[in-house]
């Protein structure tokens, strides 16, 4: 057997121990057990799977590779150390699913589940373990549903910086407020051949300071883990085309690259600031199993993606007012200062006091102590607000009609007596005609 | 409160100058006003400002086309009208159009005139802002026109008719030939298409003099252009047509059948260039011309049909003062004979 498919064969082993602890509905434990030969060949390696209901008594299923050809045992060859890393990496990924999952070890009562590595008959001690807690900071409920344990998920993966971490790094994230998280959910509808597909997207943009020691320079990539039936896998080419596909300019994102490369798939943006970054997670899956032949799958995919990334930045731009402003609205607030300015002058050159204070008072501003700056601060902030609120909305035509001025000739030219004039608004009543 | 005027309909109709300086700023802070709510209450903000056309190019159904009322309307948003321009005159005539239109008053109302090109000799004296421009006394002595027409008062004048050139070399053959001394009348130029105070002060003089106005073109499309020019407004004033135009203005020349008739020299007879030939079918098209003025709109096809245009200076390749001795009186006692 080759190492990669050797490799394969055992993630997929783990996966489908995942698979039994989430469709078992009620809380697992799971611990995945390598064990090293001292004795004949030193490359060859057991696992031992264990899969328990807590409280039950584990069952455990070991085989010897050289006894039994059984598929519950791979055959490792001396990447040995290479595959500890895969497996440690797919726990990482794993674990933004959050599939409730609980366990006790032994004497150790922890919280997650536990990949061991030890040697048989090695010298105590040297035993590797690593132990991945799944709800350390940051608890679903046990009804919570996938979108939300994904969103949870991917929450802790940034703030345990992958994963690699017991807790969230308090250095870069000392508070929630760092994060900007979005989330989309997309399926099928019943009619349609691929009903029962769900696809979901969690988007977290963060923001590192600069001082910070965990700081990486390379934040202008966002890693896409890609899991298809709970269970992470590497991505698909039509979801590829879909996120390329994607409108990102309307949320004032560039998409520069996508790069595939082992299992790893890396967006690339320009112009990102260096202390931001976006970390985003799809989730392809079936309500119900089902058996689709590959090739039928690909257009509902692709469109699902579309739609469910950006439902989770609609998501995000909503949550976040003027963060996530589209290349054109940033244009368009760059003339905000001009505009708010020959406003201002218009209010602040007229002799009318009266009309002044009314133009103060619909700014919300106190009459006395005023100054030009105030004032056009006051009208910028504003149109900005509009600008931020109306952002890849389309005009409604009734909103536009609505302000239409001087309708009617009638209401024209009034002959108005110099000292009777009132600057206030002008009320006629129907017996003026 | 408020007092309405009787005869606001008849006069607001041919003057605007009327328009009181307090109705205007009450419209700006009342725009200024609307604004602020807008921004203030987070709604988007829109300005909606009635589209103005002198004519279509529609002349199967009966258009809407008019001189008091928009023909849609165009909204201006924040959201689309933000791409970065060079600041042009063009866009800048485009801005101050738009004001006028939103404000419903004309340039001048609002302090936005340029320097006028036109020029007028004749017998006619008038003051403006207290100064006097008396012609009569040397009534082959051109003027320019003034800028601020509002200010021009005391109109007085002996003159029969007032004649409208299109060119300044032809204004200045006439001066040139005593053409004034010999005729009671008012000449003026726009020289070339007119501007706004040209326009204005014909206005005013035919307002106030009531006199019977001709117009002496080019034989060319472009010619003919700014007879229609003077005739029904242009369209980028198109909002301010009903106080630009003058609907009595009468075509005395030149006609393509004038060519013949007065035997000019073939050489003066110049083919329709391409773009002649595009400007011509384009404007045969205008739903005025059927509708008002058939008679110039035959004229036109007739240039269109031959592929000929000759300019006013054919009149004087045989004789210098044939323009100013025969051609134009020989027309003006024609129309006096046809209104008789």
């Amino acid at each position: 057997m080759e190492v990669s498919s050797v490799q394969r064969l055992c993630l997929h082993l783990i996966s489908a121990a995942f698979q039994r602890c989430r469709v078992s509905e009620d809380l697992c434990r799971l611990s995945v057990v390598l064990k090293r030969s001292s004795d004949s060949d030193p490359s060859t390696v057991r696992i031992s799977n264990i899969l328990g209901i807590l409280h039950c008594a584990p069952i455990e299923l070991a085989y010897d590779v050289r006894a039994h050809k059984h598929a519950d045992v791979a055959l490792i060859s001396s990447t040995f150390m290479k595959f500890c890393h895969e497996v440690i990496r797919f726990f990482q990924k794993i674990l933004v699913l959050k599939i409730p999952v609980s366990s006790t070890f032994d004497s150790d009562d922890v919280d997650g589940f536990c990949f061991e590595i030890s040697e048989e008959g090695g010298v105590p001690g040297s035993q590797y373990r690593k132990v991945f807690l799944a709800n350390e900071c940051n608890p679903v409920p046990f009804s919570a549903s996938n979108v939300e344990r994904l969103k949870s998920g991917l929450e802790d993966y940034v703030m345990k910086h992958g994963n690699s971490l017991h807790r969230k790094c308090d250095s870069c994230f000392p508070n929630w407020e760092h994060l900007k998280v979005g989330s989309g959910r997309a399926c099928c509808a019943e009619s349609h051949r691929s009903a029962g597909l769900q696809m979901e997207v969690v988007i977290i943009v963060s923001e590192i300071s600069e001082t910070s020691p965990c700081f990486r320079s390379s934040s202008a990539e966002t890693e896409v883990l890609y899991f298809k039936d709970f269970s992470p896998c590497p991505i698909t080419q039509s979801s590829l085309t879909a996120l390329t596909n994607i409108d990102w300019k309307s949320y004032g994102l560039v998409l520069k690259s996508i790069a595939v490369q082992g299992g790893y798939t890396a967006l690339e943006w320009e112009n990102l600031p260096p202390n931001i970054h976006i970390d985003m997670v799809l989730h392809c899956y079936h309500k119900q199993y089902q058996f689709t032949p590959p090739g039928q799958k690909t257009r509902s995919n692709r469109n699902l993606i579309k739609k469910a990334a950006k439902l989770a930045l609609e998501d995000l731009k909503e949550k976040h007012a003027g963060a996530f402003l589209s290349a054109h609205a940033l244009k368009i607030c760059s003339y905000a200062p001009d505009l708010a300015r020959t406003i201002a002058g218009l209010i602040l050159s007229s002799n009318d006091s009266e009309f002044q204070e009314e133009c103060f008072s619909i700014l919300g501003l106190q009459s006395q102590n005023i100054i030009n700056e105030i004032v056009e601060d006051s009208i910028q902030q504003k149109i900005i607000s509009v600008i931020q609120m109306n952002d890849g909305k389309p005009l409604r035509s009734k909103e536009a009609a609505s302000s239409f001025l001087f309708e009617d000739e009638r209401l024209q030219e009034p002959n108005i007596q110099e000292e009777e004039y009132d600057a206030g608004e002008l009320v006629f009543s129907s017996l003026d005609f | 409160m408020l007092k309405w005027k009787q005869s606001k309909k008849m006069e607001g109709n041919r003057r605007r100058s009327h328009l009181e300086r307090h109705d205007l700023l009450r419209k700006i802070k009342e725009f200024c006003k609307s604004i602020l709510k807008d921004i203030t209450e987070r709604r988007s903000l829109s300005i909606s400002i009635n589209q103005f056309r002198n004519y279509c190019k529609n002349l199967d159904a009966h258009c809407s086309c008019s001189y008091d009322f928009p023909q849609g309307q165009e909204i201006l948003t924040l959201e689309k009208q933000c791409h970065a321009r060079r600041i042009e005159q063009s866009i800048v005539d485009q801005a101050i159009n738009d004001i006028c239109i939103l404000l419903q008053c004309s340039r001048h109302n609002i302090n936005v005139v340029s320097a006028g090109k036109g020029m007028v000799m004749g017998w006619l004296r008038f003051l403006e802002s207290g100064a006097k421009f008396d012609c009569i006394n040397s009534p082959n002595d051109a003027h320019p026109i003034p800028t601020f027409v509002e200010k021009v008062k005391d109109i007085v004048s002996t003159a029969n008719y007032i004649l409208v050139v299109e060119k300044e070399s032809v204004f200045h053959r006439l001066a040139n030939d005593q053409y004034c001394t010999r005729n009671r009348c008012i000449v003026i130029t726009g020289r070339g298409y007119p501007d706004i105070s040209t326009r204005r002060f014909l206005r005013l003089l035919i307002e106030k003099l009531r006199l019977p106005t001709f117009c002496l073109v080019d034989c060319d499309p472009y010619g003919f252009d700014i007879l229609t020019t003077y005739r029904f407004g242009s369209m980028q004033m198109a909002y301010d047509a009903k106080f630009l135009r003058i609907p009595e203005m009468h075509w005395l020349g030149a006609f393509p059948s004038d060519f013949e008739k007065y035997g000019l020299p073939k050489n003066c007879r110049l083919k329709l260039t391409v773009e002649d030939t595009r400007k011509t079918e384009a404007m045969l098209h205008r739903c005025y011309l059927q509708r008002e003025v058939p008679h110039w709109r035959s004229e036109l096809e007739l240039m269109l049909q031959s592929g000929v245009k000759f300019e006013i200076e054919a009149f004087c390749a045989c004789s210098f003062s044939f323009l100013s001795e025969k051609y134009i009186p020989s027309k003006i006692q024609e129309f006096e004979r046809l209104a008789v």
